[in-house]
């Protein structure tokens, strides 16, 4: 596997998958200098956008990654089947799909505040800076509250427009 | 009130540098355009899972060497 998160989210966008971007790489797009090892978006997930998706993953083998058999997804879940959430390995990355965040809410919650993106040409969202920090106090996780700390220097960064 | 907002992003900035992050390196992003931070990331991964798999293979060449 060699890693191209950028790459997944213009294959997805060309794809017409809709989603916005959250967690690590949301981080990462705000400003944090943290590594992340996936990409995870929110999005609706019907059997509709479930087959955008599969779509546009076709060609780099995705799997679920948290199945002993590393099921197919091209194949699973069948088609009508209830999906709260999607945890995918592919050639170029893993990616998690969740429907909600906690701490902050559903696609429809976050798409209202996140920000618009311009990138190579292709529009996409990411969590706001707001909820990003909500969603990492939610965690309760030593981890989670470190990010934080760091998403609130960029967010009194852009308030302040000063150096740190 | 703007002293008041320089004095929390102050205690911000000190709070942060206390849990050891670098705010040299959040700066340095800032700086960049999104796409650059993305393509920095990336390559930052790819070298993290690349040592990782050389730090795997040399310490099953160890457990061979051991039998």
């Amino acid at each position: 596997m060699t890693p191209d998160f950028s790459a997944l989210i213009a294959k997805l966008t060309d794809a017409g998958f809709e989603f916005v971007i959250i967690d690590g790489y949301a981080a990462v797009t705000h400003g944090s200098a943290q590594v992340t090892r996936d990409l995870d978006l929110c999005a609706v997930l019907t059997e509709e956008t479930i087959g955008v998706l599969r779509d546009a993953l076709r060609d780099w083998n995705p799997r679920h990654r948290l199945t002993p058999q590393r099921l197919w997804f091209l194949t699973v879940p069948q088609p009508g089947a209830p999906v709260n959430n999607l945890y995918l390995q592919t050639d170029v990355g893993v990616i998690d799909v969740l429907t909600t965040v906690r701490g902050v809410g559903d696609y429809a919650r976050l798409k209202a505040k996140a920000e618009r993106l311009e990138v190579d040409g292709r529009v996409c969202y990411v969590m706001s800076l707001e909820d990003l920090i909500a969603a990492k106090e939610a965690m309760n996780r030593d981890k989670d509250a470190i990010t934080a700390k760091e998403l609130r220097v960029i967010a009194a960064r852009r308030r302040t427009g000063g150096a740190t | 009130m703007e002293s008041g907002s320089t004095d929390t992003a102050k205690r911000i900035f000190a709070e942060a540098r206390q849990a050891g992050i670098d705010l040299d390196l959040i700066d340095t992003n800032l700086a960049l355009p999104v796409r650059e931070r993305w393509r920095q990331h990336d390559a930052a991964l790819r070298l993290v899972l690349k040592l990782q798999q050389a730090k795997a293979a040399h310490d099953a060449g160890l457990q061979r060497a051991d039998r």
